[in-house]
């Protein structure tokens, strides 16, 4: 019986055309995915630079296993109605009937479903495989075909998870009778996923995480997250210890569902219900069984007018509208996605464990994840309620009433609205929800209604209307979502195939960004007129989709076809034709305005343009120019117009020993006028790359001043596009806008590979620090030393416009405000100017100016911030130097600018999403106060930075993120104490380890770092810290005070990373010189654990502690290779009988952190308080220590506070 | 008004010819049309009652042509399907005034007062509140029959409404419909003689997709008198008779032997005796005038 029903079902399956439509839109997916992973497309897009092998053996399970979540969408169709098509054909009646067993029953459904999905399944494989390999590809990145690869990912874990979704599925639909009872499962089941994981999201719960993660990503997460990119692109996934329970955890319960089914599932007529209110029985007897009624139908009016059809409209919308919220699939979803909003609120704006105030954006920001959720009801009940007669089988009583098709397909959109109205006042319920419970009752209803009702329902609308009409056109509500929800993801992925610009990809166009000082600013125009855009085609496929409207019995899609043509005249065609030009014509202007005179890109063309620019010009690179000595501008600010207008003055001195006779003008697009102060003639203006030669009719010999005069105008802003940068209320803009001179290096192509495409020689991109003709430039600027600087800056008269120096004056003329600044020693050539309608708060400590201009409501961290500039300000001058201003000025600035905070010469520009809504919470260990830690950093560039600035070589950015980090470390620790840096260590230590396995060219050690983020804050924050450590801090600081006082303010050649390390070397003792090698000149990692761990009370009422840990670290080269020595015999080993694979170590001549731990009750709560910290010397990789102490230990760790960097950072610590 | 239908022909994708060449003129008053399984009735029904358009032909409801205005018959046009399901959770009030709605009575009191009407016409008004989808067989059709009568309609449209309904029910639906019917066109189709003959004023007989016979039920039987033979014979006896007889209908008795029912001009032969026709007759004799001759 058993295959009979097995091969019937098959049968079925290869019969239909949905099965091949399914396979084909499979493989094509798997195709499409890998084979533009592999560069397919860099003919028409930027060439796919990269290190990454894409068919690594992580690489194909990430592909495999992400498009197999494709599938589960599927499995209501598939696996669910298995059981369910014989109760809907009411097969059931005579086949529950027949002498089969259960067993063979359930088995054969269950399994023949499973192999149909197998089938597909294979098909994703089969197309990743050509894929990968399609002629055209690019074979640098793609490796060779590893069959264990697909094999792993397919055995361990695709197959327990179709097993797992498959049996939840079809456990569903066999219980309810009901595909979208099993549909809705399938969602919620994916974004319970996504609440575990967000909520396990901290490091410390991430072997929980790898437990829980029903899709076992989690667990592969566990062992590869630090995985640098050699190491992705080699090793398979180890299959260990976390994802082997997973496995096993998941198909348990998979196995357990499936038993579950085959307990309960009895071959019955009548499907199990749930009903909370249960009925009394009511006996039902027939009366007036006879009788003859006379009709007398009331008179009344019928009324087939337009308007009163615009009332029907209204009226049978709200019909549809109950159906859908009482419907529980739409009630289900509602509660998973307000749980996901609630889960996420709690995260969202959480810096260095420090939650953000829950103001009305980010409360809205956390409503994102809701989008989701209504996207999925929209695509769901747009399918349900045009079929919904159908379904119902209502729709040939409905189809005869002299109702029009448009009523009907009206009526549908607008319940689906209402539906849309009512998830987004669950996102602002939610928000105010969250915010009540934090205490924070500032609710901004109308931002809530303006973002959710105007500007966020208008972009739910456009789908709706392409929901309407896929599902109108395809008939069957659950293909039609899926076929929406490719379409939903498609479209940004277009991109890759170079379609790039938003107007040909449906419902995409410029996002609004919000901020509290300036609102939506410009962003809202754009934002709206790309969704009128939409909206025209929307209402054109509306149109469309009411000729296709089916009204009666079902037809052929032919037949469909030739009615919509018969349908198509009168008003419908008019409106097709008036809808279609008009948003014809829109999207004609919105493109002319994006790409005026032809002037904006694809990314292809700009690829091509930078090739073009280092061809053309890098032989000017080493041609001398003068250099910058003055800077004296004057910048009109206006806030209304969003335009400014700038004019500069620039003084440049030929400081070579030669006579120089021609000037490379760097400049930008906008609207400008140059003029020098001697006789020259243009010999060359390249308007494309705004790159212009002058020569001068005289040289200017060495010695000589010459000046330049430019005046610039701001681009004007369109209604669909943002030329200027000027915003109606905070400002700020750069010194960018001025030329510079000589060639930069900038625009160049940075991936050798690509630039081996184009004929260009590999490029270093920056020179090593011993090269000395390569110390002649600052990494700020490449046309000036240091500057006298002097700025009038004007703005509108309600604002206070800033620029770097002190205020000589201020004045107001009509309705405008001016500034006048100058500065009175000499800073970089590297300015800003701000402007908004600031508060100011002002103190005068130690002779100097603190003062902080913020926006009027942001009160809230302004004390931490003062805390912060003057504990920076006197950590640095006590250590250092002293300070070269007499004012710290801090500035906020827009959260749509950025979150960051950027140090200027006593000017501080500074987020107002990154601190000043911070809500620092100072009993808690675990939150740093980073608008004070912040702070300290950027104070601390005013030495490390403009004090001393590197030459531009590798490393430079040591010399000012890394140290001014460390500052701000140091600063803090002092503040607040050696627990709060915990947070910060690990923060850090974490975003290193994950941020380097994204590095697809090459990570250099520290002082010969590229400027990546992570080596020059979060790797500079970790090694001098422990550095700090090591040596102590005050003999630090002083090699540092001793390298500032050398190389402050110099001229040329600049100083390097090496001459830094050079004086810490100085003073570091012999036995630790390794960590200077360790941590500046390569690239090491521990790997230190606890191993065992016993404490034993003595007789005196002490405790020994026994403890074995073994410690080893290892060296990665710049692609993240390990190994451990540079030659034969540098390395140490270490078996014992238990293990299979020995440890392997770089030699070990190391001081260890060796920690004991007890827990006390202080103001009741628990603090750790260390019995014993001693930094131990190691030379082996096992080590067994015995240490006696006074109390009760809880808890010892090897390198417990995570000072080294190490790759498993929750070993180093054991319990006792 | 008058149904006019000329030369009516729908051909599915399968072949199938539901309606062949199809002209019949209809008045007012109760249509039965009456047919076997798969006659074609739906189809001529969902055809009239514009779900469903034709490969050729012409219909036409009084001076509205009903293929190319359909909107304007909808309006006069009362349609109950063969089978229909309806909107769950919903009760007969709101799924009434729903429909009212769609039917085009905007004031909110009129809707109101036209749906207790037709529900206590239809006598489920203590049962308004229920969930129609809970329904048994025969209140549905009542619920299909109250839904109908909300356009106050001039035209019809019932396809075998009484199949599945206990006796009480039927009587009960027929006699509501032929107090709707009486000053409009009702057409109702049937496989069972006994509704038309009960009901109807004018009757046509279709198979094939062709009338096979357009009378009342008074001529029907009245052309038969005197043609009709009845005997009482065995039932092995059966075949011999078959190839003797036309035998239009033979039914068991108790003690196992059969009645059988003879068209004939003449007496068929002595033990036959003369019986009074039936609409059954009129049916049966239609039906196998128009079976293919083999020759």
């Amino acid at each position: 019986m058993f295959s009979t029903i097995f091969k019937q079902e098959l049968k079925y399956w290869f019969k239909r055309p949905a099965f091949y439509i399914y396979l084909g839109i499979f493989i094509f997916l798997a195709f499409f995915f890998s084979a533009t992973s592999a560069g397919i497309w860099d003919s028409i897009t930027v060439t796919t630079g990269s290190s990454r092998i894409v068919n690594s053996p992580i690489g194909v399970n990430n592909l495999f296993s992400g498009l197999t979540t494709f599938i589960f969408f599927l499995f209501p169709s598939i696996i669910g109605v298995s059981i369910y098509r014989d109760y809907k054909s009411e097969m059931h009646t005579i086949l529950y009937s027949y002498p089969f067993t259960k067993a063979n029953y359930l088995f054969a459904k269950f399994l023949s479903s499973l192999t149909i999905v197998t089938i597909i399944v294979l098909a994703i494989s089969f197309g990743m495989f050509i894929g990968f390999r399609f002629p055209g590809t690019n074979s640098d990145i793609v490796g060779a075909f590893i069959i264990i690869s697909y094999l792993k990912a397919y055995l361990v874990f695709i197959l327990p998870n179709v097993l797992l979704f498959g049996a939840i599925v079809f456990a569903v639909v066999t219980f309810s009778r009901n595909i979208a009872a099993g549909f809705i499962t399938v969602i919620v089941l994916l974004f319970v996923q996504g609440v575990v994981a967000s909520v396990l999201s901290e490091p410390d719960q991430r072997g929980l995480l790898a437990i829980l993660d029903p899709f076992g990503g989690g667990a592969v997460q566990y062992y590869t997250k630090y995985w640098t990119m050699s190491e992705q692109n080699e090793m398979q996934i180890p299959i260990k210890e976390m994802i082997i329970y997973n496995r096993l955890l998941w198909t348990g319960i998979a196995v357990l569902i499936f038993g579950l089914v085959f307990k309960f599932f009895t071959f019955s007529q009548n499907a199990i219900s749930f009903s909370f209110r249960k009925k009394s029985g009511e006996r039902l007897t027939k009366s007036n069984l006879s009788g003859i009624t006379k009709i007398n139908l009331p008179k009344v009016t019928y009324d087939y007018s337009f308007l009163q059809n615009l009332k029907t409209t209204w009226r049978i919308s709200n019909v549809d509208f109950k159906y859908i919220f009482k419907s529980w699939p739409f009630i289900s979803i509602v509660l998973v996605g307000v749980i996901l909003i609630i889960v996420g609120l709690f995260t969202v704006g959480n810096i260095f464990g420090t939650e953000t105030l829950p103001v009305t954006y980010k409360m809205l920001n956390g409503g994102g994840v809701f989008v989701i959720s209504i996207n999925i009801c929209t695509f769901l009940y747009a399918g349900m309620l045009v079929q919904r007669a159908k379904i119902a089988r209502a729709n040939h009583l409905v189809d005869a009433t002299p109702v029009p098709n448009w009523v009907l397909l009206v009526s549908k959109l607008i319940a689906l609205l209402k539906m849309q109205l009512v998830l987004l006042a669950v996102i602002m319920i939610s928000g105010i929800i969250f915010q009540t419970y934090k205490g924070y009752y500032d609710f901004e209803i109308g931002h809530y209604l303006y973002e959710l009702y105007v500007l966020d329902f208008l972009n739910y609308l456009v789908w709706a209307l392409l929901a309407i009409y896929i599902q109108t056109l395809i008939g069957n509500p659950y293909l039609g979502l899926f076929a929406l929800l490719i379409i939903a993801i498609g479209m940004p992925l277009l991109s890759f195939v170079g379609i790039e610009q938003s107007i040909f990809k449906y419902n995409e166009g410029p996002g609004y960004r919000y901020s509290d000082m300036n609102g939506y600013g410009f962003s809202i125009g754009p934002y709206l007129w790309y969704k009128v855009y939409w909206i025209l085609l929307g209402i054109v496929l509306l149109i469309k989709a009411g000729l296709l409207w089916v009204r009666g019995i079902p037809f052929s899609f032919k037949e469909r076809l030739s009615i919509a043509s018969s349908r198509c005249k009168g008003l419908s065609v008019i409106g097709l034709t008036v809808f279609f030009l008009s948003f014809l014509a829109l999207g004609y202007t919105i493109y002319t305005k994006n790409n005026p005179k032809g002037e904006r890109l694809s990314s292809k063309e700009r690829e091509k343009l930078r090739v073009e620019w280092e061809k053309k010009y890098k032989k000017y690179e080493k041609y001398l120019q003068p250099r910058i000595v003055s800077v004296k501008t004057d910048v009109a600010i206006y806030p209304k117009e969003r335009t400014y207008t700038a004019s500069g003055n620039f003084v440049m001195v030929n400081k070579t020993n030669t006579p120089i006779d021609s000037i490379f003008l760097n400049h930008n697009s906008l609207e400008s006028t140059f003029e020098f102060s001697k006789p020259n003639k243009l010999i060359l203006e390249d308007t494309i790359h705004n790159f212009d030669i002058y020569q001068f009719e005289n040289k200017i010999m060495p010695g000589d001043t010459l000046e330049l005069s430019v005046t610039l105008e701001s681009d004007k802003n369109t209604m669909f596009r943002q030329n200027s940068p000027i915003k109606e209320n905070g400002t700020f803009i750069n010194s960018g806008m001025f030329p510079s001179l000589g060639y930069s290096s900038q625009g160049e192509l940075r991936d050798n590979k690509t630039r081996k495409k184009y004929d260009l020689p590999p490029n270093d991109l920056q020179p090593h620090p011993s090269d000395s003709t390569a110390l002649g430039n600052t990494y700020i600027s490449k046309d000036s030393d240091w500057i006298d600087f002097e700025a009038t800056v004007s703005t509108s008269k309600d604002q206070i416009a800033i620029a770097p120096g002190y205020l000589q004056k201020e004045w107001t003329e009509g309705d405008r405000r001016y500034f006048h600044y100058k500065m009175d020693s000499k800073i970089l050539n590297f300015y800003a100017f701000n402007s908004a309608r600031y508060e100011v708060k002002k103190e005068m400590w130690n002779g100097i100016s603190l003062e902080i201009y913020y926006h009027k409501p942001h009160t809230y961290n302004l004390d931490r911030m003062m805390k912060g500039l003057k504990a920076s300000l006197a950590y640095n001058a006590e250590n250092f130097s002293p300070y070269q201003h007499r004012q710290a000025r801090i500035l906020e600035f827009p959260r749509t600018d950025g979150t960051f905070a950027q140090s200027f010469a006593n000017t501080i520009p500074f987020s107002e999403g990154f601190g000043f809504i911070a809500d620092v919470d100072d009993t808690n260990d675990d939150g740093v106060d980073y608008p004070f830690a912040v702070t300290a950093h950027e104070v601390a560039h005013q030495w490390w930075a403009h004090q001393v600035i590197g030459a531009d070589v590798l490393g430079a950015t040591m010399l000012s993120e890394s140290l001014s980090e460390y500052v701000a470390l140091k600063v803090l620790e002092h503040q607040h104490g050696k627990e709060k840096m915990r947070t910060f260590l690990k923060e850090a230590l974490d975003g290193y380890l994950q941020q380097r396995t994204f590095e697809t060219k090459r990570e250099k050690p520290l002082m010969y770092n590229d400027g990546q983020g992570y080596i020059r804050y979060e790797k500079g924050s970790l090694v001098l810290y422990a550095l700090s450590d090591y040596i102590g801090e005050e003999k630090l600081n002083g090699a540092l005070k001793r390298y500032v006082e050398k190389v402050a303010f110099q001229e040329p050649p600049y100083t390097t990373s090496i001459e830094m390390v050079d004086f810490i070397r100085e003073v570091t003792p012999d036995s630790l010189q390794y960590v200077i090698k360790d941590m500046f000149e390569t690239i090491t990692l521990y790997k230190n654990r606890v191993k065992e761990v016993t404490s034993t009370e003595l007789e005196n009422g002490k405790y020994q502690v026994d403890i074995e840990f073994e410690v080893s670290k290892y060296k990665n080269d710049e692609k993240g290779k390990k190994f451990y020595g540079d030659k034969v015999g540098d390395t140490l080993t270490y078996k014992n009988d238990k293990m299979n694979k020995p440890i392997l170590s770089v030699k070990l001549q190391d001081y260890i952190d060796i920690g004991i731990f007890t827990e006390e009750e202080v103001d009741g709560k628990k603090k750790e308080i260390p019995l014993y910290l001693k930094k131990h010397k190691i030379t082996s990789i096992y080590n067994k220590v015995s240490i006696i102490v006074d109390k009760k230990p809880t808890e010892v760790g090897v390198d417990p506070y995570n000072k080294l960097i190490d790759t498993n950072s929750e070993d180093n610590r054991r319990k006792l | 008004m008058k149904l006019v239908i000329q030369n009516l022909t729908k051909t599915y994708k399968n072949g199938v010819k539901a309606i062949d060449n199809l002209s019949i003129e209809i008045g007012t008053g109760m249509f039965g049309l009456l047919g076997p399984n798969g006659a074609g009735k739906s189809s001529l029904m969902r055809t009239i009652a514009t779900l469903q358009s034709p490969d050729s032909g012409l219909i036409t409801f009084g001076d509205i042509n009903v293929l190319e205005d359909n909107m304007s018959l909808r309006k006069v046009l009362g349609y109950l399907p063969q089978s229909f399901g309806v909107y769950p959770k919903m009760s007969a009030e709101d799924l009434l005034d729903y429909f009212a709605t769609l039917k085009g009575i905007s004031n909110k009191s009129e809707r109101q007062a036209i749906v207790k009407e037709v529900l206590e016409i239809t006598n489920l008004y203590d049962v308004r509140r229920k969930h129609v989808a809970g329904y048994s067989g025969g209140m549905k059709q009542r619920f299909g029959i109250a839904q109908l009568l909300l356009n106050n309609p001039k035209l019809i449209i019932v396809d075998e409404p009484t199949a599945g309904l206990d006796p009480a029910e039927r009587h009960r639906f027929l006699n509501v419909l032929r107090e709707v019917g009486t000053n409009c066109t009702v057409i109702f189709s049937t496989h069972i003689v006994e509704d038309v003959k009960e009901l109807c004023n004018e009757m046509a007989i279709l198979n094939g997709g062709k009338i096979l016979k357009h009378t009342t039920p008074q001529e029907a039987t009245k052309e038969l008198e005197g043609k009709i033979w009845k005997k009482v014979i065995n039932r092995d006896d059966l075949e011999e008779n078959e190839a003797q007889f036309n035998i239009l209908s033979s039914n068991y008795n108790q003690d196992n032997t059969l009645n059988i029912r003879v068209h004939s001009d003449v007496k068929p032969s002595d033990d036959f005796v003369s019986v009074t026709p039936q609409l059954d007759d009129v049916y049966f004799i239609a039906l196998k005038q128009d079976e293919p001759v083999l020759i």
